[in-house]
């Protein structure tokens, strides 16, 4: 219930006014304080699912404000189920901990998952079991006014349980979209020589004119069917795509993962959402710390975070185009303007043509019909309106449909 | 004075010449006046005799006397009166009032003479009595008594005696105090009213005190055997353990303990932001009450929580006191007779709330003649009316307020703010009518609002209304009684008129009505009693929200209503065992019913409460009850004085509270909403010891109190770490119960005569709150005690005010308190491909230190009897040190940077001016 947070928050901004009113100088104004308050705690990204793949870990460690993400290296990692059966893992880059063959959560078992860190101390979540195995009922794409009354795309998503034993959905999406260069060419511009300046021209030989760019969910997109009529999820809404969204400007496809979770998984992601919208601090809601299902077995007053759940998954995916819900056009804009500039060739010993080809921005497009005296004989754009490489891989995913 | 020099004058003037003394006299006086005799007697014999008229009394003298010397006819003449006389040289006679004049000094008053005769007589030591009169304002009121005649040979002590009766019923007194100041000396009178007491010679100052019946002070000039009788009123409450005036032996004698008084005249020499006289800001400068935060909302008292305090205003419950946040009270001071805060032992008549009670009380408006007072400052405007409505029986009181405080957000630079408002009022109506000696009705009303609106699209509005009505009845001089019936409600409503189509009305309210009876007994004066019965019901509309105009998409939802019965019942009684140790005791038994109709849901036992665990889902009709909580409250105090100017005093009271206020801020919000205790959410518990010393230095000029207290509460109110609780239907879920403890040590140092008064406190205080349970999800900082949101270690205050004149004064106020614990994030990480923030322990850190010093100069009119109005300035600075005092600290992500920004309250002094006018 977003309305709490934004009346506490507009409620917070008033005093500052009232103050700004002439009575005080600045309300807000940056805390200086000599308090060392980092804490480096270990964080367990791990869920358990009946997919048939490579089972994942992801461990690392808290970091201070604005630096690198530090990974947990070297641990060992486990699973076992209450029959005894140990799950290993083996480390496959930095903190990345992967099971050597695939496997799947079975419902009925009961699953835990322990950790040995290099340093020895140990960890040990709780015993979970597969949450109930549901699949989505629907997922679709509608044209939409979103909340702050942008018109576009919304994806949504229907789910139920007959039985009435799911009811805590956290979903994940994978979105990929085809990417056309709109100022390509066939061929480009190969340098032979600096000086003297000495081009020539060649065929392209890979796929540089479409594309398929594709991203990850960032958010927490968490659904619970109570708060729902009739305990189902009902147009859920998973993805929004303003009309805009250079993402929808070609065919898109959207793979959404449904993950069924267990009430307390779910309360965990919940509040860590709540957290993680730095903008409701202004609210002075009490913050604190996130507590999950993993605790040390060396030190039991250390903190851990993060909430080992065995969760059944079910994937859906779909395919539409900007024109099936905007046939009246026009297509949402490329991300750049792709305007053309044209260096001169040679100019005072040096060839500025050359010079901005090897800067890696720029690419050739066509040839300039039409000189002023202080343009070169090429038009160049930059290098994503003319290479789709720059924003997507040029092999067309299995999944693809057209 | 003049006494005293004419002592020194004879002192000075050496040996007398008695030649005319021996002078045979015949003289005959029929039905004369005394000063007709001495007239007479100038005129026979050459003498010049000095005196005051007055003295002489109106008796008629016949008298012959034949060939004595003038010795003896004065003699005879004074001598069933306190005149003494003395021949001061030839022919002048000075006559004294009770005072004996010395013509030498007193044996061995230049020490022993060693080879002195011994001679074998009763030692008679020659004592005078010096009398000087003190000039000291609050003293002149007490008026002076001579009793007794000197003579030469005075003694050390005297015996006084006499008869203390009622002056209405003409009854003795039985078991009245008498108590000398600064003396260790008491009496007490017997079964008929009479006493007995050995006093010094010289000044003594008499006070007496008994239950039922007005104190009275006198100050005696005992100059020989005498008698005083003690013409005593009655006083109009009986058992009341308020204070109508101020005595300033109160802090020794009164038995509650914890009890705090402000003092809403002298409130209004102290400076406050905008210039705005508020009681509560005053409240919280004495020791165990304070606040979150400058500016924030919700008093704490002694390590309680905000929602933990009974505001009563004329007996009827008002939920938020605080306008604006919290920066402003909502009570408007000039409608205000007294605050009396218990913070110890509450009186047995109050229950309901843990940790405090502020009993404020509307004057009573004039029944003789038209009053009005108004003041103007740069945020309100106050006008109060009085007026008699039946001579000298009824009269209303009207006070209004309302601020402006608009033309502050629309001066501003900032174009988006320029649609943003804030204003608030409250208004209060009082009708007072003495029908008769044995019946008098008390009627109140009261309203508050406030609105405010930051961007155009969002109005919020927060409104408290309270209605009380009061009879008293007096059936005869032993029992006597009121029935009070009672409305309070608080409600607050969001609207959101953006330009989405998610326009919102979002509203709440809790209402209670109560009613009330109250009897008092007196058995005898030792023994009185206080009993009665209270019945109370609550209406809670927990949240509904509604769609605002055509095109919204927002689904209207509504958490169904709450309803809940409070019945207790009680009775208190004061019991002087002696004069010096009283006992206040009582007893209060409190029930609750939360009532149906509603839906409760039963969850699995030893599991966590969530969605997972709920077992079972049970409806219920209307009145049926859904849980049943009762308790029985301990409240007992006692007193005992060691000496008239020292006393202790210990306390234990246990509370019961079955109403609280849901929160998830750090701080008070006016959207907090209170919820009843039903069947998973049990109520909150206190026990409360305490104990303090009380020391009066100086005749009074100075109290000094000591006191220490521990406090341990149950089921106290949390949540769990990010819930959500507006329009949660299940909040039980979310609802965290836990346990507190809270102690700490008070000591005040006041000073309430002279130009310079004021006070001075100290309080050392912690208030933890523990939050454990069997399961992670349900602990708070693994389960073990935490420093609680409002836990101040330190808090110093000092209000003080120097009158230079009548007409000018300067006062200054200074506050210190460590800074309140706050949780900082620690540190950042990424899961599921996102980034978060992790946080401390809760309250594990602190944000810096608070201080403020206050000045204010205060000019009254000036005081010419035939002015028309009486009018007062007050030109305040608040903050003047400029204390860029941290209110809250916070991170924000800016531009993929994390940034700690503190925001504060009044970083800059803050200037003012208040005219306040009365006539």
């Amino acid at each position: 219930m977003n309305l709490e947070n934004s009346a506490k928050r507009r409620f917070f901004r008033l005093c500052c006014i009232l103050l700004l009113g002439g009575l005080v100088t600045t309300c807000v104004e940056p805390f200086e304080t000599e308090i060392e308050s980092f804490e480096s705690i270990l964080i367990v990204d791990a869920t358990l699912t009946n997919e048939q793949k490579q089972q994942q870990v992801l461990l690392s460690r808290t970091f201070r404000f604005n630096e690198e993400q530090l990974v947990e290296t070297g641990a060992e990692v486990g699973i076992v189920d209450d029959q005894s059966t140990r799950f290993e893992f083996i480390e496959t880059e930095p903190g990345k901990y992967l099971t050597p063959s695939e496997f799947t959560a079975v419902p009925g078992r009961d699953y835990q998952l322990i950790i040995k860190t290099a340093e020895g101390n140990e960890y040990a979540s709780d015993f979970r079991s597969l949450t109930p195995v549901l699949e989505i009922d629907d997922l679709y794409a509608e044209r939409t006014v979103n909340g702050q009354g942008v018109l576009g795309i919304t994806v949504f998503a229907d789910s139920s349980d007959p039985q009435g034993n799911a009811k805590f959905y956290r979903y994940e999406y994978d979105e990929t979209y085809k990417i056309i260069a709109p100022r390509w060419s066939p061929v480009e511009i190969e340098v032979l020589s600096k000086n003297p300046p000495e081009i020539q021209f060649v065929t392209k030989t890979e796929e540089t004119r479409v594309c398929y760019g594709s991203a990850s969910s960032t958010d927490v997109i968490l659904a619970s069917s109570t708060e729902f009529d009739e305990d189902k999820v009902t147009r859920f809404p998973i993805r929004f795509l303003s009309k805009e969204n250079f993402l929808t400007q070609n065919r898109y496809s959207i793979l959404v993962r449904q993950f069924v979770q267990s009430p307390e998984a779910f309360a965990f992601y919940e509040t860590l959402k709540e957290f993680s919208d730095f903008e409701s601090l202004f609210s002075q809601t009490q913050p604190g710390f996130i507590t999950g299902n993993i605790v040390s077995r060396t030190n039991s007053s250390e903190k851990i975070i993060g909430f080992f759940d065995v969760s059944s998954v079910s994937s859906k995916r779909i395919f539409f185009e900007h024109i099936d819900f905007f046939p009246e056009g026009p297509p949402p804009p490329f991300i750049n303007d792709c305007e053309t500039f044209s260096p001169l060739f040679f100019f005072l010993g040096f060839s500025p043509l050359i010079d901005a080809l090897e800067t890696g921005f720029f690419t050739y497009f066509n040839v300039n019909d039409d000189p002023t005296p202080d343009e070169g004989p090429y038009l160049l754009v930059p290098k994503e309106c003319g290479d789709c490489r720059v924003l997507g891989s040029n092999k067309v995913p299995d999944f693809w449909e057209e | 004075m003049r006494f005293f020099s004419i002592i020194l004058i004879v002192f000075c003037s050496g040996v007398m010449n008695g030649q005319d003394i021996s002078k045979l006299v015949s003289i005959s006086f029929e039905n004369v006046d005394k000063k007709t005799v001495l007239s007479r007697l100038e005129n026979q014999t050459d003498v010049t005799f000095y005196y005051l008229e007055e003295w002489l009394g109106e008796e008629l003298i016949t008298k012959e006397y034949q060939n004595v010397t003038l010795k003896t006819i004065l003699d005879d003449l004074f001598s069933d009166t306190v005149l003494n006389y003395y021949f001061l040289k030839e022919k002048e006679v000075v006559l004294t009032s009770n005072i004996v004049i010395y013509d030498n000094l007193p044996d061995r008053f230049f020490g022993e003479e060693k080879d002195s005769l011994v001679v074998n007589k009763p030692k008679q030591k020659i004592a005078p009595v010096f009398y000087t009169k003190k000039k000291s304002l609050n003293e002149a009121k007490i008026s002076t008594i001579k009793i007794g005649k000197a003579s030469v040979y005075s003694k050390e002590k005297y015996e006084l005696s006499g008869y203390a009766r009622n002056f209405t019923t003409g009854k003795p007194i039985q078991n009245l105090a008498i108590l000398v100041e600064g003396k260790d000396l008491v009496a007490t009178t017997d079964k008929n009213g009479y006493y007995l007491l050995e006093l010094p010679a010289g000044e003594n100052i008499l006070s007496t005190t008994s239950l039922g019946i007005a104190d009275s002070k006198k100050r005696v000039i005992l100059y020989n055997n005498g008698t005083l009788d003690f013409d005593l009123t009655e006083s109009l409450e009986v058992l009341d353990e308020v204070l109508l005036e101020s005595n300033r032996d109160e802090n020794i004698k009164d038995v509650v303990t914890g009890k705090e008084q402000v003092d809403v005249e002298a409130s209004k020499n102290i400076p406050l932001v905008l210039g705005e006289r508020d009681v509560l800001k005053v409240a919280t400068a004495l020791p165990g009450i304070t606040t979150a935060g400058e500016g924030a909302a919700g008093l704490n008292v002694r390590g309680g929580k905000a929602d933990q305090n009974l505001t009563l205003l004329d007996d009827a419950l008002i939920y938020n006191p605080q306008h604006f946040f919290g920066l402003f009270s909502a009570l408007n001071p000039f409608t205000i007779g007294k605050v009396d805060i218990y913070k110890g032992a509450i009186p047995a008549e109050y229950g309901g709330r843990l940790s405090s009670v502020f009993d404020i009380k509307t004057k009573d408006a004039r029944t003789d003649k038209l009053g009005v007072e108004a003041s103007i400052g740069p945020v309100t405007g106050n006008v109060t009316v009085e007026t008699p409505v039946v001579k000298d029986k009824s009269g209303l009181l009207f006070g209004a307020r309302g601020a402006y405080a608009n033309w502050i957000l629309r001066s501003l630079d900032e174009e988006t703010l320029n649609n943003s408002q804030a204003s608030f009022y409250d208004a209060i109506l009082k009708y007072n009518h003495e029908i008769n000696e044995n019946n008098k009705i008390n009627a109140t009303g009261y309203y508050s609002r406030d609105d405010f609106s930051i961007t155009s699209d969002s109005i919020y509005v927060y409104s408290n209304r309270a209605f009380s009505l009061r009879w008293d009845h007096t059936f005869n001089d032993k029992h006597k009684g009121n029935v009070l019936l009672t409305n309070s409600q608080y409600k607050f409503d969001i609207n959101f008129d953006g330009d989405s189509n998610n326009d919102f009305n979002l509203g709440y309210s809790v209402e209670e009505t109560e009613v009330k009876l109250q009897m008092k007994y007196e058995l005898n004066p030792m023994y009185k009693f206080h009993y009665g019965i209270a019945n109370k019901i609550y209406q809670v509309r927990p949240g509904s929200i509604k769609p605002d105009g055509d095109g919204s998409i927002v689904t209207p939802f509504s958490i169904p209503k709450e309803k809940a019965l409070e019945s207790a019942a009680f009775i208190s009684g004061r019991f002087d065992f002696t004069p010096k140790f009283s006992v206040n005791a009582g007893l209060r038994y409190s029930l609750y019913n939360a009532l149906g109709e509603g839906t409760q849901r039963e969850y699995e036992e030893n599991r966590p409460r969530n969605e997972g665990t709920v077992t079972n889902t049970i409806q219920y009709e209307n009145n049926k009850v859904i849980e049943t909580y009762d308790g029985v409250e301990l409240r007992l105090s006692s007193r005992y004085i060691i000496k008239p100017d020292l006393s202790i005093k210990a306390g234990y009271s246990n509370t019961y509270q079955y109403i609280h206020t849901l929160s998830n801020n750090t701080t008070v919000s006016p959207i907090d909403t209170w919820k009843l205790s039903d069947l998973n959410i049990a109520p909150q518990k206190a026990q409360q010891y305490s104990f303090g010393v009380f020391k009066n230095l100086n005749e009074s000029t100075y109290e000094i109190s000591l006191e220490g207290f521990y406090k341990k509460l149950d089921n106290i109110v949390d949540f769990k770490v990010g819930s959500q609780i507006l329009l949660n239907e299940n909040i039980e879920t979310e609802v965290l119960q836990g346990e507190g403890k809270a102690y700490g040590v008070e000591f005040l140092l006041r000073k309430n005569k002279g130009k310079f008064n004021g006070w001075f406190s100290y309080t050392y205080s912690r208030s933890f709150v523990k939050l454990d349970s069997e399961f992670a999800e349900e602990r708070v900082n693994n389960g073990e005690f935490f420093p609680a949101n409002y836990d101040k270690p330190h808090d110093i205050s000092l209000v003080s005010n120097y009158k230079f004149t009548k007409r000018f004064s300067l006062s200054a106020n200074f506050v210190y308190q460590t800074g309140r614990p706050v949780t900082f994030p620690v540190g950042q990480f990424i899961l599921n491909g996102s980034e978060f923030v992790v946080f401390s322990d809760r309250n594990k850190f602190r944000i810096p230190d608070f201080y403020r010093l206050d000045l204010g100069f205060n000019i009254e009119g000036n005081h010419k009897n035939k002015k028309l109005a009486h009018s007062f300035w007050t030109i305040s600075i608040y903050n003047v040190l400029g204390r860029n005092n941290p209110f809250s600290v916070f991170f924000v992500a800016d531009d993929g940077e994390i940034r700690a920004l503190q925001s504060s309250v009044f970083s800059i002094p803050v200037p003012s001016i208040t005219y306040n006018l009365k006539f």
